[in-house]
């Protein structure tokens, strides 16, 4: 900086602004300090003991000791194995399910309907209620004895196995259920932006109303949708609740398998290398998302 | 706009309302009735298949609410920790997000990715870490140890909200305000406290609603002394048997609040804010 300048500074003035500049950066440390202190006491340090533990490190009231045993074992039996890719099954389906019908809703709702301000209060609420609520919900609805086979049983029909089944769609529903609404006020909020020129142009140069959703509205919708999509997929990726209510017996899903290590049988180090197995993976996704992004969102802009 | 044109004849927003209206329907209101059934079942007659309504009703699952210590006491706990949580996620807040929101901080990025952090990582996660650094601390299954466990997962909420309100202040104002002699304390105080208010009250509905409906790690840390209405609902819901009753009774008891809340909040909770809290990554 000092060359730039063009004449010499004064000592006093120079002195004058280092301190000036010293007092800003204790203040800015001053002011950062209760949010960021506070997820660092509570999240980071925490977070550093999950990966220290998975190694073998880190043990109450045992010497630790550098071991790869709890990654072997996770690898080694099928249960764990299992239950991670069961988890990534739930993930991967709910996500492309929930991105497919929100990009459609939210397109259709752009169009000026009668009522559209009523829905579109209305479909906000499965933003609030919690999982478990939603759980409860479908469950008194679709689940075995349930309304809706009680409804079909007056007919003589016979009610599909939707829940505690061996693909878990009972819980894709709920979690669908529950992440559709989310999904559509972010894209919404993205389709709401783009200039209607681009739409008429299409349609003039002779693109039929599907053409221009796919081939217009998505692609321009691009920024909100990836971010949605990554943020459902690593929910529920990591969902713990409703798996746990409505799964079948084999196979478990990861976090369902990590509460009972945890909970029941005090194995806090597998329970670590299973929770470092589920934040690596989310990591990997979440980094391939950004390279991504990179590529696409300023042509899309 | 893309609809319009769908349909030629003029049926076609008809046809969308309708498709909106029908799953809205069976979606959200027949569960919610269904729900609202299911807690005034009469537990000595039951509630079984075939029947689509319960072939007796009674008050006496909500008189559980206040005989049954358990759902009293969840109630209690709930309604006590969100709050506090509330509170303090608006203390811890404030001054970063004013840091955040209109100072040249250094690490920037990196502070930002740790407030984005508890967002994205899983809740279990977290909990695997958290439980077993608070047993040692003896904070595990107290009223404490869950108020710091879901202000981990709610404060990022409220920075977000509060940095993207602290940005938005215009310059002029903080400008004026000073040129007529404001002090550091009167400027916070009489400017920019009051100019970020609403940003402070949609991160407040943010964190209420998300701290009364945080399960994983109030489950892993409080329980089984610390229990609140969705831990109480597991319960409920999982195990060898369900209580299908008494689950109804605390999903309302947590539904309301919260939709209520919801509703009058609808103009606080603007896109810009939900954008702020949950959107841009």
């Amino acid at each position: 900086m000092g060359e730039v300048l063009p004449g010499p500074v004064p000592a006093v003035e120079r002195s004058r602004l280092a301190a000036r500049r010293r007092r800003d950066r204790w203040v800015d440390l001053l002011l950062l300090l209760p949010g960021v202190g506070f997820l660092a006491l509570f999240l980071v340090v925490p977070l550093a003991q999950v990966f220290l533990r998975s190694v073998g490190l880190a043990l109450i009231g045992e010497a630790g000791h550098f071991t790869w045993d709890h990654y072997r074992q996770f690898w080694v039996e099928a249960q764990y194995r299992d239950g991670f890719f069961f988890s990534l099954w739930l993930g991967v389906a709910s996500t492309v399910i929930s991105l497919a019908t929100a990009l459609t809703f939210s397109a259709l709702m752009q169009v000026r309907f009668p009522g559209r301000l009523v829905v579109s209060v209305l479909y906000k609420v499965p933003l609030v209620v919690p999982s478990l609520v939603a759980a409860f919900l479908i469950l008194s609805l679709v689940a075995p004895g349930g309304i809706l086979a009680r409804l079909v049983a007056h007919w003589g029909w016979e009610w599909p196995r939707l829940v505690y089944d061996r693909w878990g769609w009972g819980i894709i529903f709920v979690l669908v259920w529950h992440n559709v609404p989310f999904m559509m006020v972010i894209i919404s909020a993205v389709m709401a932006g783009i200039a209607q020129d681009i739409n008429d142009a299409a349609r003039n140069l002779g693109a039929s109303p599907w053409e221009v959703f796919r081939f217009v509205t998505v692609p321009l919708s691009m920024p909100g949708v990836s971010a949605a999509a990554l943020l459902v997929f690593i929910q529920v990726f990591g969902a713990f609740a409703v798996p746990s209510l409505m799964e079948s017996a084999y196979p478990l899903a990861l976090p369902v398998i990590m509460q009972t290590e945890m909970m029941d049988r005090a194995n806090w180090a597998l329970a670590s290398a299973l929770g470092s197995v589920l934040t690596i993976a989310s990591a990997i996704v979440l980094f391939a998302y950004y390279r991504l992004v990179q590529g696409r969102e300023s042509p899309a802009r | 706009m893309i609809g319009t044109r769908l349909f030629p004849g003029g049926s076609g927003p008809w046809l969308i309302a309708a498709l909106f209206f029908g799953l809205t329907l069976i979606g959200l209101i027949v569960p919610m009735i269904v729900g609202v059934l299911w807690s005034l079942v009469n537990p000595r007659a039951g509630w079984f298949p075939p029947n689509l309504v319960p072939p007796s009703l009674s008050l006496d699952n909500w008189r559980a609410m206040f005989s049954v210590p358990e759902m009293g006491e969840a109630a209690v706990a709930s309604f006590t920790i969100a709050p506090l949580v509330t509170a303090l996620c608006a203390a811890l807040a404030l001054p970063t997000g004013f840091a955040l929101g209109r100072r040249a901080v250094p690490f920037r990025r990196a502070i930002e990715f740790l407030v984005l952090a508890p967002i994205i990582m899983p809740g279990i996660v977290i909990a695997t870490g958290l439980g077993s650094m608070f047993i040692r601390f003896g904070l595990a299954h107290t009223v404490l140890g869950v108020i710091l466990v879901q202000t981990v997962v709610v404060l990022p909420f409220m920075i977000r909200i509060v940095t993207a309100t602290f940005e938005a202040v215009p310059q002029d104002l903080i400008d004026a305000a000073r040129n007529l002699g404001a002090g550091p304390l009167s400027l916070a105080w009489r400017v920019l406290i009051p100019l970020v208010v609403p940003g402070l009250f949609a991160g407040g509905v943010f964190t209420f609603i998300g701290s009364m409906e945080e399960f994983v790690l109030t489950f892993i840390v409080g329980s089984p002394h610390v229990r609140t209405l969705p831990v109480l609902l597991f319960a409920y819901l999982g195990g060898r048997s369900q209580i299908f009753t008494y689950a109804a009774v605390v999903t309302i008891v947590l539904l309301v609040p919260t939709i209520a809340l919801l509703f009058t909040a609808e103009r606080a909770l603007k896109q810009e804010y939900l954008a702020a809290g949950l959107g841009k990554m």
